[in-house]
């Protein structure tokens, strides 16, 4: 458990996102079981269930997860499992709530990060999600600003390219909706230096379009 | 682009006087080594050796101190331990000297502290007095055209190509490697600690000036990530940038709350920044001067579709099979030759014994005489399938059955369809058992132009590079 006064929260951090052009999966704060139900209904079902704690960095791991989610029953015991469990992980992690989102149909999973390096500042991060990208670490970098030339460029820089392309009758990723995510990204952070770090993980890319499922923004 | 760089650089790579501070009479001293160096070079300018020595050096008298050195000083040189750099420094200033360059060591980088508080003490008076600082812990300043040599004396022919090193033992051995393989340098510098001019400075530089046609740079780091990356985008639009990052192996990735921050090595951000800014990334000192060979040679060349020829006598075979491998494997194409090509060599080897694939062996040239085999190199280099010739001699298995002289007559034959065809012509040399007459060989391809390499996977690498910055350049 890693403490950090400085993590914005996933809803935080996608209102964030959000306002700069860069599509999410809008999530909502409930802070307790009738409010989860509420924001369930509104959203329409199925939805996903998350922790939102700044001391729990990796939610599914301590049981702060629930996915799949079809009607107001299974919300409500959903939000019980996830307090009771991260409680149990993690006695001392202050817990803001839950977070509530529409579960997004799955697609090609991408990760695309911000981290700054000491020499040359701010850095994008593109590369398969998932585990792939702890396993492989099958990534590609530029240095902000991040041109529409070097987005197309580090796409195509991973070995797991094919994948994207739509490998074996997968449906294939859109690239052109994956260079517009990361020229925003680039634009996103040059207007933001206090930002330190960014994950956008998973990024669920469709034929169609991308749209980041989970976020994660950390200040200097 | 950056063309205010020449003039005040000018004094830096065609300093009209020298003076070398730490020059002595009686005992060998670094700056004693300097003035040697120089003045055998022949270098045309104003030579001072300074020094509490007295006496003289080189049949120059030697100043004891800078004030006292009669007419105008460009440039100095500076050998003495650092206690008196910033008295070296005032005496600079006096005399407005335009540069000074800090051979003395045992500053930031031995002692992190003191050494960086004295630098930045340097820097200060250097910036009031109009003075700009090269190092300090560096060899400095390498012209050729200017005959400013390296320590030691180290001098080659002036030639087209530019280089910047952090390192002056990596520097010292481009010269040296550019000496052996015909790889002649325009100007280079060693900036070593790169407190005032750095490596964008010089890059800069290199980039506006008209002699230089292709930049090599070795790195280790920068002061200034944001300035370097800028510069080296402008700088490869105009230029091809080969770069050599040295310690890629440092601890790299910072403690980090995100996926992407555990991930960013140092090294990775490094490969990154060249990638994009259009640079070409090394990984050694061979990679490096091969590749500085092929774009002095060539300059801009697009096209991968290889044909590869082996057993100019017997030995093809396996050689050409692994010649074919290093090549694909490198990223070059070794297409088919055409039917008519493939007809015509058949008529002319025979079917029997030569390998009309490409690779192609032509070892049955050898029962037909040179004119045959001759002929058959020139078939293939002919193919409009093909962009580059490759062509593999083995001189333990080619001596014996040509002798010296066919030896001869075959190279001149290669030069002579180098200088006739408009795709290039490229020598693997293999070192092996008859190594004098190797490097005789090496030495009379590459004076007329034809780039030599000792390994075909080598030479790919090279030429897959020098295809990469070129289509890059198109496509910009």
């Amino acid at each position: 458990m890693i403490k950090s006064q400085n993590l914005l929260n996933e809803v935080e951090s996608k209102e964030l996102l959000k306002k700069a052009g860069i599509p999410v999966v809008e999530a909502k704060l409930a802070q307790s079981k009738k409010e989860a139900i509420s924001i369930s209904k509104e959203m329409g079902f199925p939805v996903v269930l998350k922790i939102s704690s700044p001391d729990v960095i990796h939610k599914s791991d301590s049981g702060g997860v629930e996915l799949r989610l079809a009607n107001a029953t299974q919300v409500g015991k959903a939000y019980n499992e996830i307090i009771s469990s991260v409680k149990q992980a993690y006695p001392e992690a202050q817990i803001e709530g839950v977070s509530v989102q529409p579960m997004a149909p799955s697609g090609v999973e991408v990760i695309v990060g911000m981290s700054k390096d000491p020499q040359f500042g701010p850095v994008l991060m593109f590369g398969l999600g998932g585990i792939l990208v702890e396993v492989l670490k099958d990534v590609s970098f530029r240095i902000v600003p991040v041109t529409a030339r070097d987005a197309r460029e580090m796409i195509r820089e991973i070995k797991g390219y094919p994948i994207l392309e739509g490998y074996r009758g997968q449906k294939p990723a859109s690239i052109p909706a994956l260079e517009k995510l990361i020229v925003k990204v680039s634009q996103f952070i040059e207007k933001n230096p206090q930002i330190k770090e960014l994950d956008l993980n998973p990024i669920f890319a469709y034929p169609d379009k991308a749209i980041a499922v989970d976020a994660r923004i950390i200040l200097e | 682009m950056f063309e205010e760089k020449l003039k005040e650089f000018e004094p830096i790579f065609y300093p009209k006087s020298v003076a070398i501070v730490g020059a002595s009479a009686t005992s060998i001293k670094a700056g004693s080594l300097w003035v040697w160096a120089l003045s055998s070079a022949g270098f045309p300018g104003l030579i001072y050796p300074v020094g509490s020595s007295g006496g003289r050096i080189a049949n120059l008298e030697i100043f004891p101190n800078l004030r006292l050195v009669p007419g105008e000083v460009d440039y100095v040189i500076v050998a003495i331990p650092r206690q008196s750099v910033l008295e070296i420094l005032d005496d600079c200033v006096t005399k407005h000297a335009k540069a000074v360059q800090f051979f003395t060591a045992g500053f930031s980088e031995m002692d992190a502290q003191q050494g960086h508080k004295l630098e930045e003490q340097m820097l200060e008076k250097a910036r009031q007095g109009n003075v700009r600082i090269i190092g300090p812990n560096c060899i400095g300043v390498y012209c050729p055209e200017h005959k400013i040599p390296f320590l030691m004396g180290i001098l080659g022919e002036s030639g087209s190509v530019g280089f910047v090193s952090q390192s002056g033992g990596i520097a010292t051995k481009l010269v040296t490697t550019g000496i052996a393989r015909h790889i002649n340098y325009s100007k280079g510098v060693s900036f070593g600690n790169g407190i005032d001019l750095d490596a964008s400075d010089f890059l800069q530089y290199l980039a506006a000036d008209s002699k230089t046609k292709v930049i090599g740079a070795y790195l280790e780091g920068t002061r200034d990530g944001a300035r370097l990356f800028n510069t080296m985008k402008e700088v490869a639009k105009v230029k091809p940038l080969v770069v050599w990052k040295g310690g890629r192996t440092e601890a790299g990735a910072q403690a980090a709350m995100s996926h992407t921050g555990s991930l960013a090595s140092s090294a990775a951000i490094w490969s990154a920044m060249l990638k994009q800014a259009g640079a070409i990334e090394v990984h050694s000192l061979e990679e490096l001067t091969d590749t500085l060979l092929i774009f002095q040679q060539l300059n801009h060349w697009q096209g991968t579709s290889t044909a590869i020829i082996g057993g100019l006598a017997d030995g093809g075979g396996g050689n050409s099979v692994s010649a074919g491998d290093a090549c694909m494997e490198n990223g070059l194409r070794v297409p088919p030759l055409s039917l008519e090509t493939k007809q015509e060599l058949s008529e002319l080897l025979g079917e029997v014994g030569s390998i009309l694939r490409n690779p192609v062996d032509v070892s049955q040239a050898q029962f037909r005489g040179l004119a045959t085999l001759f002929q058959a190199i020139d078939l293939v280099a002919r193919d409009t399938v093909i962009d580059i010739v490759l062509i593999q001699e083995d001189m333990d298995i080619l001596l014996p059955i040509y002798s010296q002289k066919g030896l001869e007559e075959i190279n001149e034959f290669f030069i002579e369809l180098g200088s006739r065809q408009n795709k290039p012509i490229i020598v693997i040399l293999p070192p092996g058992s008859a190594e004098p007459e190797r490097l005789q060989i090496e030495q009379k391809l590459l004076a007329a132009s034809i780039p030599v390499f000792c390994s075909m996977e080598r030479a790919a690498k090279a030429i897959y590079k020098l295809n990469q910055y070129s289509c890059w350049q198109e496509a910009k």
